[in-house]
């Protein structure tokens, strides 16, 4: 004990006899502690807003809808009535309420929208407005007018405004939204509504801008009662009922909940990664992106630990010779490499901690500007806010940690075996 | 217990380089008794650091015997001889060799530790030992604050605070001026005289040659002379072998 004890000092003032070339190895594995540090918090803020903002303009964290409807994409698949009142009751139960912040039943269709200056197929969005509140970020992206209310919902409508400028629409101005009737599996009996045109005035009472032109040049959103009205659907079914949740983590758990209860009904209970493969799909993508990128920063700044310590032990070769001869055995000699570089590395993990701490802190709370990457318009099958805010949880943090420690530790076992390895004789060639 | 501190029986040891052979010793065959005061000398190439070297367990003889401290080591592994060498051999190198980032103390110290001593007994028998070889208060020096002499007689103290059976110094005049050279002797004979530690020196220095109780020339690897003093005899009668 008491020798490694002595092991441990000689380390820490051998790293000492050369300060300025410590602290510089020390900079380089900070400086990828903290690039990982940043890069992490860069993509974890990048992936939470967009996956905020994706399921906010789109289906939700959950969304339940008729069986088939996310392959088919088919209008006419609606859920009965008694499925959403089973649903809306579900989620009004103690054990499952406390994790859902918002709950939103759509009815979707396809339609034409004209004004007097011209036409466009738009996807139409009917939504209860005081329920859709809690779920959708339309209503904060109001750029004029207001969005839906009960007030307004035989009339009202709000439209993007790439679709409002191509159809030269204003606040107040009217337009017709064209539509076939849905058919419906449950009154296909003979009522001879189905597949019929129809036809009602609206008129726009907002217009929401989001950046994203999938959703600005064809979203349209009524109010329930008029696209039901509208759609010829009965018995207030709807498309699909979207939930929003306090933690999108939690995505799993209330989708298997809700298919537990909803066991009996044909009905399927996607999350968004489900119900958003391409979104999905390309954060995977990006992740895996990233981790390269960061693996190959790090086996840099590793590879050149390895020569700084290489460097550091082949210089003190007739240093170890002697300690070898005074008695010092090869394991020991091993141990003062190792805790020599173990040494180094807690100073690097200070510094990268410190850095990466305080960039990272900055890109949290003032956002990193990205929109003069975007001038020409956000891809459009990706949702994302152009400003990034960096989000680090602690397990990021001492995964990082871990993984730079792991690294250093491992590189400095060739330097140390090295070491241990001194040939006496060559090595003190004086005696 | 050997009577003999060192044997050596028809030592034989070549350096291979590719397809060159050079022959370092020859059949050297010698015995040091318990406490002598003896120096190897001869010319560059004429085998004494293969000899020291093979002594001290640092290097492994193609033939012959090697008896150290009655411990045969030809037969030893690596580990036994690092044990060796920290129980009961002590070194002096020609440029000192301490280790920069220790103190004085702390360098003499160093075998102490590794032999798992405790620090207060340590530490008392290292400033003994200062004390009676002149560093008394240099402890807490690093050895670049230390003079050549003072790095020296750190080194002598480092070899002996084990208490060693054998004292192997090579050359540890060589880096010093005429002066410091003689307090070092007197140090070394001091100490070989007290604790009856067996020492033995390679060298060129005329001084240390003089000192010396009893004189091994080497030549081409082979004893070509072996002399005592009649006027310095070492404390324990010397055999020759």
């Amino acid at each position: 004990m008491t020798s490694l004890f002595l092991l441990v000092k000689i380390s820490w003032r051998n790293l000492w006899r050369n300060p300025r070339g410590t602290l510089l190895t020390a900079l380089a594995l900070g400086l990828g502690l903290a690039l990982l540090l940043i890069s992490l918090g860069l993509l974890d803020g990048g992936h939470e807003q967009t996956i905020a903002d994706g399921v906010r303009f789109g289906p939700g964290h959950v969304v339940v809808q008729a069986k088939g409807y996310q392959d088919s994409g088919s209008d006419e698949l609606l859920l009965p009535a008694q499925v959403v009142s089973n649903i809306e009751g579900f989620l009004q139960k103690a054990t499952i309420k406390h994790f859902v912040r918002g709950v939103s039943p759509r009815l979707l269709a396809t339609g034409l929208l004209s004004s007097s200056a011209s036409s466009a197929g738009v996807r139409i969005v009917g939504v209860i407005p005081e329920e859709e509140r809690q779920v959708s970020l339309i209503p904060q992206r109001m750029v004029q007018g207001t969005y839906l209310t009960s007030d307004n919902k035989i009339a009202g409508v709000v439209v993007g405004d790439e679709l409002a400028r191509k159809l030269e629409l204003k606040i107040g101005s009217k337009a017709v939204l064209m539509t076939q009737a849905l058919r419906q599996p449950a009154t296909a009996n003979g009522t001879g509504d189905a597949d019929e045109m129809q036809s009602t005035l609206l008129r726009v009472s907002g217009i929401f801008r989001t950046g994203l032109q999938a959703i600005d040049a064809n979203m349209i959103y009524v109010p329930m009662s008029a696209a039901q009205a509208l759609l010829g659907v009965t018995g207030d079914q709807v498309t699909q009922v979207t939930l929003l949740l306090v933690r999108e983590g939690d995505s799993p758990m209330v989708a298997r909940r809700l298919r537990t209860q909803l066991a009996k009904d044909p009905v399927e209970v996607l999350t968004w990664r489900e119900s958003l493969p391409m979104l999905a799909h390309i954060l995977g993508l990006d992740h895996a992106f990233n981790y390269i990128m960061n693996g190959v920063i790090l086996s840099m700044v590793g590879l050149g630990i390895l020569n700084t310590i290489l460097m550091r032990v082949l210089e003190r070769r007739y240093e170890f010779g002697v300690t070898k001869a005074l008695g010092l055995r090869p394991r020991q000699l091993a141990v003062m490499v190792v805790g020599e570089s173990l040494a180094l590395t807690a100073i690097s993990l200070a510094l990268g901690l410190v850095l990466g701490l305080s960039v990272q802190h900055y890109f949290a709370t003032a956002g990193l500007d990205l929109r003069w990457v975007f001038k020409a318009g956000l891809p459009p099958a990706l949702v994302f806010d152009p400003i990034l805010y960096s989000r680090l949880s602690m397990d990021r943090i001492v995964w990082s940690v871990s993984i730079v420690f792991a690294m250093a530790t491992i590189i400095s076992f060739y330097p140390a075996l090295k070491a241990a390895r001194t040939d006496l004789p060559d090595a003190l060639k004086v005696l | 217990m050997s009577e003999w501190a060192i044997k050596l029986k028809d030592v034989r040891k070549t350096y291979r380089t590719g397809p060159i052979e050079v022959p370092a010793l020859r059949g050297v065959s010698l015995r040091i008794g318990p406490g002598e005061f003896a120096a190897t000398a001869g010319p560059s190439g004429s085998g004494k650091t293969t000899l020291l070297n093979i002594i001290g367990g640092l290097d492994r003889a193609d033939t012959g015997e090697i008896w150290v401290a009655g411990q045969n080591l030809q037969v030893l592994s690596a580990g036994e001889l690092a044990h060796l060498r920290l129980q009961r051999i002590g070194f002096v190198f020609q440029t000192y060799n301490l280790l920069p980032v220790l103190t004085a103390l702390e360098n003499a110290e160093f075998t102490l530790l590794l032999q798992g001593m405790p620090a207060r007994k340590r530490r008392e028998k290292v400033e003994k030992l200062f004390s009676e070889i002149g560093l008394a208060g240099l402890e807490d020096r690093r050895p670049a604050e230390l003079s050549g002499g003072q790095q020296q007689r750190v080194a002598v103290a480092r070899a002996m605070v084990t208490e060693p059976a054998l004292i192997l110094a090579d050359e540890p005049t060589a880096n010093l001026d005429s002066a410091s050279a003689i307090a070092l002797l007197d140090v070394m004979e001091q100490l070989n005289r007290s604790t009856g530690t067996t020492f033995l020196f390679s060298t060129h220095d005329p001084q240390v040659m003089e000192r010396a109780h009893r004189l091994i020339r080497l030549r081409d690897g082979q004893i070509t002379g072996d002399e005592t003093r009649p006027s310095q005899e070492a404390p324990i009668a010397r055999l020759a072998g």
